[in-house]
Formats: structure tokens, sequence, C-alpha cells
């Protein structure tokens, strides 16, 4: 009797035992499906992986002002990945910028804005980088110039910008609406590009979200009334940033593989929480610009309508309607709206390679006219672009045009 | 709309000035004004480049320009030739010869319903003219061949043709040297 009793107790233990870890298991799983989306919105993706590259191997040159920063390989490999971090020096890295060694990581790698992260976040990140596969390659090493190369001098920079990033207080918000400040000044960090850099390359607090340049480009203000100025609603913005496209435009140079990377994987309610922190609770309006005629534009912009007609209309349409699959509308587009014409010269300069979006989704590639128009025509161009689809009445300047492309970075000037 | 004058050099011969709408793309100046058919409307999207024209340029280099996308009057002023342009013909129009990727064209069969071939013969005579300017070692060839036609598209699948006729007239003409 004693033995069957025994047995008996034996058996139920050992149940309970793999009932444990079953438990335990299915708990992993969670925690590393969690883990996946929350590398998603973050976008660790975007920088740790070359083009062509296996996911999460590094390699992806950062041009910044200090010199060209790598990409680290963050796969699990124990050589040179992040295989032997544990959860502790995983968080340091994430939250302080601390490398398992102890050296500094260059504030390229957003700690800036991870530091709000909280820690069961980043174990989870931790938990999902640890079942991506290892690849067994060192990235390229990062060499900057004097005296950026001294990681122990970013110690001041850490005491001083580290934890620069404040949420804003959240008195009276909804619940939507802090789930989404969480989203975008945290996890997708898009205060890192979307504010102004001062001199030591940290954000200007006192600008947040105001607009920041990124190689000869400007990540546009991301305050509630700058983007309705520029037409966007809450529908038009959530669905951006799933989609990728809108009426307002497609995502396109340093945000395309934002899109591709991250926005298109998040769920529909975080991506409306996004739109809800920035546009607010209650959402100005979208500005809605009614069409200017021919008569009403200055002499400029009305040379620049045949410039529009001969190498633009073809794919945009002659009255800016654009053509689906293949080129965006000029009507109610955004970039038209800036006040900065940077992004617009940059785009007719550069053109756009053929962009995949969700789904079967696909624009047709965009040539770039930079060696087509002369500045003259390219003034003229972007004034007719600006005044009849931008609400941007006044005349460009050519001295304007001239000066944005002296201010190029030398990819640009290479034109 | 508005119509507007509009002058070039069209094969040699100075045309215009004419009144043109000021929206018109320059393929439907071609085949309606000009009744140059030989340019062939593709996609009409810029992508197969069956429509393509040569303009040569003031500084001696030539180019490929898309005219389903361009509108007529980029081509203002402009030196431009097509595909009817490239044979030597007699005084009553008929032609006579062929240009040398014509020729290499129809003699290995490069193409097979031909709808491209326009984009491809101007391609491959950009890319002669390129080559007699500067010609080419043998070891860049295949590399040049694709930088210079690989954009065009065929939906014979004529390619491998395409590229061993042109291969063989760069060769033959004295284009490329050893190395």
């Amino acid at each position: 009797m004693k033995r069957i009793l025994s047995s008996l107790g034996t058996a139920v233990g050992l149940a309970v035992s793999l009932m444990a870890i079953q438990q335990a298991r299915a708990a992993d799983q969670q925690q590393i499906k969690r883990g996946e989306y929350l590398a998603r919105a973050t976008d660790c993706m975007a920088c740790h992986t070359a083009p062509g590259g296996a996911p999460y191997a590094g390699g992806l040159p950062i041009v910044s002002p200090f010199g060209t920063i790598y990409g680290t390989n963050i796969t699990p490999d124990k050589d040179h990945g992040i295989g032997l971090y544990s959860d502790d020096e995983f968080f340091a890295a994430l939250t302080e910028g601390k490398r398992r060694d102890g050296a500094n990581l260059y504030p390229a790698m957003p700690y800036t804005s991870y530091h709000l992260m909280p820690r069961e976040d980043s174990d989870a990140i931790h938990a999902y980088l640890e079942t991506v596969a290892p690849i067994n390659r060192a990235a390229p090493v990062t060499r900057l110039s004097f005296p950026f190369n001294v990681r122990p001098g970013l110690m001041g920079w850490n005491m001083l910008y580290g934890k620069d990033v404040k949420l804003t207080p959240a008195e009276g918000k909804s619940e939507d609406w802090k789930r989404g400040q969480y989203l975008v000044d945290v996890l997708g960090h898009c205060g890192e590009c979307h504010t102004p850099r001062g001199l030591p390359g940290a954000m200007q607090q006192d600008k947040r979200m105001t607009g920041g340049l990124l190689n000869g480009y400007l990540a546009p203000s991301l305050l509630a009334n700058d983007l309705a100025a520029r037409g966007w609603t809450h529908q038009d913005l959530s669905s951006f940033l799933k989609h990728g496209m809108s009426a307002q435009g497609t995502m396109f140079n340093e945000m395309f593989p934002v899109f591709h990377n991250s926005t298109q994987n998040l769920n529909e309610p975080d991506l409306a929480s996004m739109a809800t922190f920035l546009l607010g609770d209650s959402p100005p309006q979208a500005r809605v610009l009614s069409e200017v005629p021919l008569d009403k534009m200055t002499e400029s912009a009305r040379r620049g309508r045949q410039d529009y007609l001969n190498v633009c209309a073809g794919c945009h349409g002659v009255n800016g309607e654009g053509k689906p699959h293949i080129a965006v509308a000029m009507q109610g587009n955004t970039t038209l709206r800036l006040d900065d014409p940077r992004n617009l010269l940059r785009v007719i300069e550069d053109g756009i390679g053929e962009q995949k979006f969700a789904g079967f989704e696909r624009m047709q590639p965009m040539p770039g006219f930079a060696d087509k128009l002369s500045n003259q025509q390219m003034t003229d161009l972007i004034s007719y672009l600006r005044q009849a689809w931008g609400g941007q009445p006044a005349d460009l300047l050519i001295g304007q045009i001239e000066q944005l492309k002296a201010d190029a970075p030398v990819e640009h000037k290479a034109h | 709309m508005a119509n507007r004058p509009l002058h070039m050099t069209l094969n040699g011969q100075s045309v215009g000035p004419v009144e043109v709408p000021d929206d018109l793309p320059m393929i439907d100046y071609l085949h309606e004004y000009r009744n140059l058919t030989g340019s062939r409307l593709g996609c009409g999207q810029g992508i197969c480049h069956a429509c393509v024209v040569i303009v040569d340029n003031p500084d001696g280099t030539s180019e490929e320009v898309r005219t389903c996308i361009t509108g007529a009057h980029y081509f203002e002023g402009k030196k431009v030739r097509t595909i009817e342009g490239h044979a030597s013909r007699d005084e009553s129009g008929k032609v006579t010869e062929l240009n040398p990727i014509q020729q290499r064209f129809v003699d290995e069969f490069a193409f097979q319903c031909s709808y491209c071939a326009p984009g491809f013969v101007n391609a491959a005579t950009v890319l002669v003219e390129k080559l007699q300017r500067q010609p080419i070692s043998k070891s860049q060839l295949e590399a040049v061949i694709e930088d210079s036609l690989g954009h065009h598209i065929c939906r014979c699948t004529g390619y491998v043709r395409y590229y061993s006729a042109t291969r063989n007239v760069l060769t033959d003409l004295g284009l490329v040297k050893e190395g």
C-alpha cells in the first residue's frame, strides 16, 4: 500500500512539474512574442541590419556629423553578438548606453529615449533577440575622428543629455494618448530624428518634435498644429503608419525603412494611439486647401508650370491628381506644404527608388532631375508646386535653392 | 490647357515652330503631329523604355529620354533622334542602309514581336556612340552592356540575343580593347 501511495505521489509530483514546465514555456513563448512586437516598435532592425544582410547582424553605416557609425551585431552569437549579455547587461545597454564591457555606446543608439522603457519590456526584447539566428560575423568597427572616438568622453555627454527625453505630464489625457506617448517618445524614439540637434549632437529639448535634419532631408515637425496645417487627420496619420501611404503621400527617404521594419507591423490600436498622441485627444482641424488658379500665381510659378508639365505631369498628372500605383498626387501632398522647401528639392534632385508597400501595393521609381533642371528651372518648379498645392503663396528665390544645394551632404553634391 | 510654339531638330531636320498644347506628351507629338510612329507606347509609366528617343546634347554626348512621361515642350530647341532617323535613305526617302545596330539586330534575330526594338536600338546606338568617344576594355563589356540595356523590357524574353548582337557589333566596330 505504501509503495502504491509512494508511486502515486511520484506520478502526481511529475505531473505537477510537467505542468509547471509547460506553463513556464508558455510564459516564455508569450514573452518572446511580446518581445518580437516590441523589437518592431523600437525598430532595432533599421540600424542593426545591413541592406540585404542577416536580420540583426549589424553592419548598417549610419552617417553622422562625427563620422560613420556602424550598427552592431545584436544576434545571440557569443563572439560577435550579444549572446553573453545577461538581462541586466541588456537593460543597461538599452537604457544607459553601456556595453557589456562597460564601454559607452555612441548615442546613435537611442538610449536617450529608451531610458524610459520599463525593465519587463527590455527583458522581453532580450528574450526575443535570443531566439534569432546567431550570426558569427563581426560588424564593421566604428572609427570616429578625435575626439569623438574617445568613448569615456561620453560620460560627460551622458550626464548632461543621456536622460534628457522626458515624458510629458499625462494628467487629463486619455489612455490612448498615454499609450501613444510610450510608443512615439520611447519605443519609436521618433523625437531622435524629428527634434533638432545642437552642437554636441544632443536633441534640443526646448524644440522637441519641431523637426530635425537628417542627411540633407528634413524630418518634419510632428507638433499637432503643424501636422494639421500639412493636412493630417487622425485617421490618415494612423493609416499612413500602417500602409506607408495616404492621401498626403508616401513614406520615403529615411521613413521608408521605418515603415517597412517597424510601423507596418504594429497593430491598429497602437497606431491609432500614436496618432492620438501626436495630434492630441482633441485634434486641430486639418487644413484644406483650395485650388489656386494659374493667374493668381507669381511669374516664377507660371514658368514652373511648364517645367511641371514637361517632366512631372507624365506621372503626377496634369492637374496633380497622381496615378494609382505609379506616382503620388500633388493635390493634398504634405511635403509641398512644408515651409522649408528642402525635401521637395532633394526629392526632385535625387528621385525615389521603387517602393514596396503593404500587400501588393507598389509605387514606380521616380527619376532624379539634378542634372536635368537648371537652378532657375528648379526654383520656378518648386514655386509652382508650393503655390498650386502647398498653400505657400510666396516665391522662392534662386539664392535659396543655391544655398540648399550648397548645404547638401556630399552624396547629394555628387549629382 | 493652352497652346504654345514648339521647335526642335528632329532626325536632322528643323521642325516648327508649331503650336502644340502645353501638356502634350512627346510620344503623342511624334505620333500625331509628325507621323513618326516608330517610338512605341508600352507601359506609359516610364518603366519599359520602348518609347525612348535620343537627345544629342551640345557637349557632344547623347542620352535616352522617355517620351511617354516627358512633355513635348521639354524638347524645345533640342536635337532629337527617333528610330526613324537611324537608317540611310535615298532622295525618295527609301531606306538604303540600316545603321550597324539595326543591321545586327536583324541579322541575329535579336527581337521577336519587335515592340521593344526601337527602344533597344536607341539604347544600343547611344552606347555605340559613347564607346566611339571612349572605347572600353573587354573585361568591362558585359557590365557596360547591362548598364546600357538593362532598363529596357522585352516581353518576348529576347534579352539574350539583344545582348549578344550588341556585344558582337561593339567588337566588330573595334570599340572593345583587349584586357
